[in-house]
């Protein structure tokens, strides 16, 4: 059978090479176009800008890596560069230390055979995740707020009432504070994602473990853990990507200059901040390039660490 | 055999995390009907014949451009899970039935937006829709947030359109359809559950997103309910009733849909990740 | 001595009655096949007595002790899973000796019991693979492994034979009556193969609908059903059924109009409608036994030495008997079918055996 008659070997008996061309194109470039004007070449042209410094006059001489010599070590940039990825790190830290234990133990909870109301639960425990941080920031400011006092009273009812502080405008704790509130928003995703995971687990093999005399904590640590340590991975790169990629919350609860003191301020305020210029700067296209290509490089570097060190080595057990 | 005892320890457990999650939502749009000296002197208590207020909420839809803010974050989302879908649906259509050369590169192509962080392409992005003279449109808006979940929708679209029997595609062959009928006609009523998920899927982040909103349509009316609250927010902080009211305005429609639509929403989630 | 002794076990899902009025004994060393279709009840009535499933009343002790209230673990049972549920993450010896771990064994015994298994199912050069390295024969060796090393006083095995293709199934069901006999295990077997409960029974238990119908030798639920149900479930091809009228002179005429005169007294009254029932290979050919049956060849289904005809009676219905070597048949011929009396069951008007 020639090859025009089958659709220049597609397989598709009685259409030309010239008709499955337009198939393809048909189908494809809607979704190919958009996704690379819109996706790919602003990606492609930011770290391209990043390789141009802005000169005085306005126009852009090639500096090569220089704008990363600059952001790194320049003092200017350096500082706040640093300091900002820091508080990443920090946001980071707080998430996978509490977020994602939480949503670990939520799901383990939900999972449980013959629990009422888990679909009850499910709903509402993950209804914050729904919100705008727009929402959530302003809300918990309210409560936060020492104006209103509601969880100095709140604190004072369990005898804490000492502890409480402006926590929101202290510079020693306002990161802390927006990252529990980030955490208190987002435990529905990692509780959903552990929770399907577990679901797959089949009944027999907790039967057998308690036949094997496991309690059912036992059998949890020993035997479903273990099976879900790919959810867990994935659920810690997605908690990577994001948390280095944030900017909403913070730019909500306080605004670009995140401050006080930018002591909340991380790399996606940074470079809002860079980029559009504020009160105490002009915007810079170049340093503003090279700020975004730093984050894209640091979640690169984040994610392909996770693919070849810890993906090869975790076994998928389909049932 | 379960010992009662754990069952009860982990309700509790359950339902004392469910009032943290509830509680501050719940707070809000309770003191939002409120008169303010209620808020400050009882705030834990419901608003009663004497302290409700609707004094917050008058500030807020006084302003009339609330109304339009809803409308423009209705069209924006409405328009991005179309063209997501229906673009997403063709091109997983023609990347897992066809074959062509380009089919494994363009896959991976479309499989790095996956974990690609588009807000970083954001310089580039405002350069494009200057020049293109869309600044301040929802067409930007909409044009970012397709390229941005064409990937997942692709990906999770391929997975079920795989699932569809060969045999009834082939019969619809002998048939005599064309190809572009096969693929309106018994393709796409075929992944409706599918693409119900990724609408619901697309739909939180479009409407919650903050960042381009802010970028491109800043101004003009063209701001969506998310970013208009935040600039009334901004306006209005001192105003508590307002701020309340506000809040509770963006809140209790995404509550209500959510609501109806969680069923169909934690498929989406779990059917998109576990890959 | 470890006799597992049920009495009067009922078990309920709120409204719905899954178990009922359930007396079983199995005897020290015995092999107990519960056989029955879906949903008779034997795997939950399996499931109780490990421990997996709760019941609403009613007593059961293993080796003496009751253990309604105790937890699997404490009940001294081990379960081969129909699924094998084998620990995907854990090697083969691991799989095994996971529940050792856990009860504390000392790892010299643990490591005793485990290679003492693995000797007796031919185990020992996989001990190091995972489950998903194995055949589907290999992993239920391991399940049944994980059972040995337990030294229980009752092995629970739950339809273990159904994931396995045919011939393969034909050869475990031996192995599985030569460990048996190698063990001197007491052993809960479920099945609803009745070729499997025959062949490896001690006794049969056979369930529907939540409650038993009928238990004993093999041989007796073979010669002497106590019911229509067990009658036609024991024995393939099933027992042909044919409804029929006593007279007052000891026969027994059909629905066709063709008499069988009875030689023993039964005790059906005369004008009553029962039920008779005899199995295809009891029946011979051109009959010159006692008991005749005329009809006409509807189909031969051929099976080398053997066939099974089909048969028309003239009132409609069909009876199936066995043919031996090639006796000449045509379709549509009238043909004679005898039985011996002996062969011959009667059931009253609920079913039951006379």
């Amino acid at each position: 059978m020639s090859d025009q008659a089958t659709g220049g070997g597609s397989g598709i008996i009685g259409m030309g090479r010239g008709s499955y061309l337009w198939l393809l194109v048909f189908f494809l470039a809607p979704a190919v176009l958009i996704y690379s004007i819109f996706s790919i070449y602003p990606l492609f042209a930011t770290i391209f800008n990043s390789l141009y410094l802005r000169q005085p006059d306005g126009s852009y001489l090639f500096n090569g890596l220089g704008n990363f010599h600059t952001l790194l070590t320049d003092t200017t940039w350096s500082a706040p560069f640093w300091n900002a990825f820091r508080n990443n790190c920090y946001f980071f830290l707080i998430h996978m230390a509490v977020q994602n234990p939480i949503g670990l133990a939520l799901a383990a909870m939900l999972s449980l055979p013959r629990l009422r109301l888990r679909a009850a639960y499910r709903t509402l425990i993950f209804m914050p995740t729904m919100l705008s941080v727009v929402i959530i920031g302003f809300s918990w400011q309210l409560i936060l707020s020492p104006l209103w006092g509601i969880s100095k009273m709140f604190l004072q009812t369990v005898g804490l009432g000492f502890l409480f502080a402006p926590w929101l405008g202290q510079e020693n704790t306002a990161l802390i504070t927006i990252s529990l509130i980030s955490v208190w928003q987002f435990v529905g995703i990692p509780m959903i994602l552990i929770y399907t995971a577990l679901l797959a687990i089949p009944e027999e093999l907790i039967d057998a473990a308690t036949v094997d005399g496991l309690n059912q904590f036992q059998a949890f640590l020993w035997v479903k853990l273990p099976l879900i340590l790919p959810t867990i991975g994935l659920v810690s790169i997605l908690t990577f990507v994001n948390n280095f990629n944030a900017f909403d919350l913070i730019y909500a609860m306080k605004g670009a200059l995140a401050g006080p003191n930018f002591s909340a301020d991380i790399m996606g305020t940074l470079f809002y901040r860079t980029f559009f210029g504020n009160q105490l700067q002009l915007g810079d296209l170049s340093m503003g390039s090279t700020i975004a290509t730093m984050m894209f490089v640091i979640i690169l570097i984040g994610v392909m660490a996770y693919l070849f060190l810890i993906q090869r080595r975790m076994q998928r057990y389909s049932f | 055999m379960r010992k009662p005892a754990s069952t009860f320890v982990v309700h509790v457990i359950l339902i004392l995390y469910t009032i943290l999650a509830l509680f501050p939502i719940i707070l809000v749009i309770m003191n939002s009907f409120k008169a303010r000296k209620a808020i400050f002197g009882s705030p834990l208590a419901l608003p009663t014949p004497s302290t409700f207020s609707l004094i917050g909420y008058d500030k807020v839809f006084g302003d009339n451009s609330i109304v339009s803010y809803y409308i423009n974050s209705i069209t924006v989302t409405g328009s991005t899970i179309f063209f997501t879908l229906l673009l997403g649906a063709m091109a997983a259509w023609a990347l897992t039935e066809y074959k062509f050369r380009w089919n494994a590169l363009l896959t991976l192509f479309l499989a790095i937006g996956i974990m690609v962080p588009i807000r970083l392409g954001s310089v580039a992005i405002i350069q494009l829709i200057v020049q293109m003279n869309l600044i301040n449109t929802l067409t930007a808006l909409i044009l970012v947030y397709t390229a941005q979940n064409l990937p997942l929708s692709i990906f999770i679209l391929s997975e079920f359109i795989a699932q569809i029997p060969k045999d009834l595609r082939e019969a619809a062959r002998c048939d005599g359809l064309s190809e572009y009928n096969i693929f309106f006609f018994i393709v796409l009523p075929l992944i409706r559950p599918a693409m119900a998920t990724v609408a619901v899927f697309t739909m939180i982040p479009v409407w919650n997103d903050l960042w381009f909103p802010l970028l491109l349509a800043p101004t003009g009316g063209k701001q969506t309910i998310t970013l208009g609250i935040q600039q009334f927010l901004g306006q209005y902080i001192t105003d508590w009733n307002a701020v309340l009211a506000a809040l509770s305005t963006a809140i209790i429609p995404v509550l209500i849909l959510y609501i109806i639509f969680s069923r169909q929403l934690i498929r989406g989630l779990t059917s998109g990740a576990v890959k | 001595m470890s006799e597992v002794k049920i009495d009067k076990l009922c078990k309920s899902y709120g409204p719905v009655e899954v178990l009922r009025d359930i007396d079983l004994t199995v005897e020290d060393g015995s092999f107990v096949v519960l056989v029955g279709p879906s949903g008779c009840g034997k795997s939950t009535l399996l499931r109780s007595i490990a421990g997996l499933e709760p019941v609403s009343s009613g007593s059961m002790t293993i080796g003496g002790k009751t253990v309604n209230d105790l937890p699997p673990a404490q009940r001294e049972i081990a379960m081969v899973f129909q699924s094998y549920a084998l620990y995907p993450h854990m090697d083969v010896y691991s799989n095994m000796a996971f529940g050792l771990k856990f009860a504390r064994t000392p790892k010299a015994e643990i490591d005793a019991r485990v290679n003492e298994a693995a000797r007796i199912l031919q185990l020992e050069p996989l001990l190091k693979r995972r489950p998903r390295e194995l055949s589907g024969g290999q992993r239920q060796r391991v399940a049944i492994g994980r059972a040995i090393v337990r030294k229980p006083q009752v092995f629970l095995f739950d339809e273990p034979l159904s994931n396995l293709d045919a011939a393969l199934r034909i050869n475990t069901r031996v192995e599985i009556a030569k460990l048996h006999k190698m063990l001197k295990a007491t052993i809960v077997y479920v099945t609803h193969d009745q070729v499997e409960a025959m062949t490896l029974a001690d006794k049969i238990v056979v369930m529907n609908k939540g409650r038993i119908e009928q238990s004993g030798e093999p041989l007796d639920l073979y010669y002497k059903p106590a019911n229509i149900f067990v009658a036609g479930f024991i024995g393939s091809p099933a027992m042909n059924f044919l409804g029929a009228t006593v007279k007052k002179n000891g026969a027994v005429t059909l629905v066709d109009g063709q008499e069988l005169k009875l030689k023993t007294p039964t005790a059906a009254k005369a004008g009553q409608n029962i039920t008779i029932g005899f199995r295809p290979e009891h029946t011979t050919l051109h009959g010159n036994k006692d008991l005749k049956f005329k009809g006409t060849v509807d189909i031969i289904e051929r099976l080398g030495e053997m066939g099974f005809a089909h048969l028309r009676l003239s009132s409609g219905q069909t009876i199936i008997a066995e043919v031996r070597g090639d006796p000449g048949m045509d379709i549509g011929a009238a043909t004679n079918i005898g039985l011996a009396e002996e062969h011959l069951h009667l059931f009253d008007g609920n079913g039951n055996r006379f």
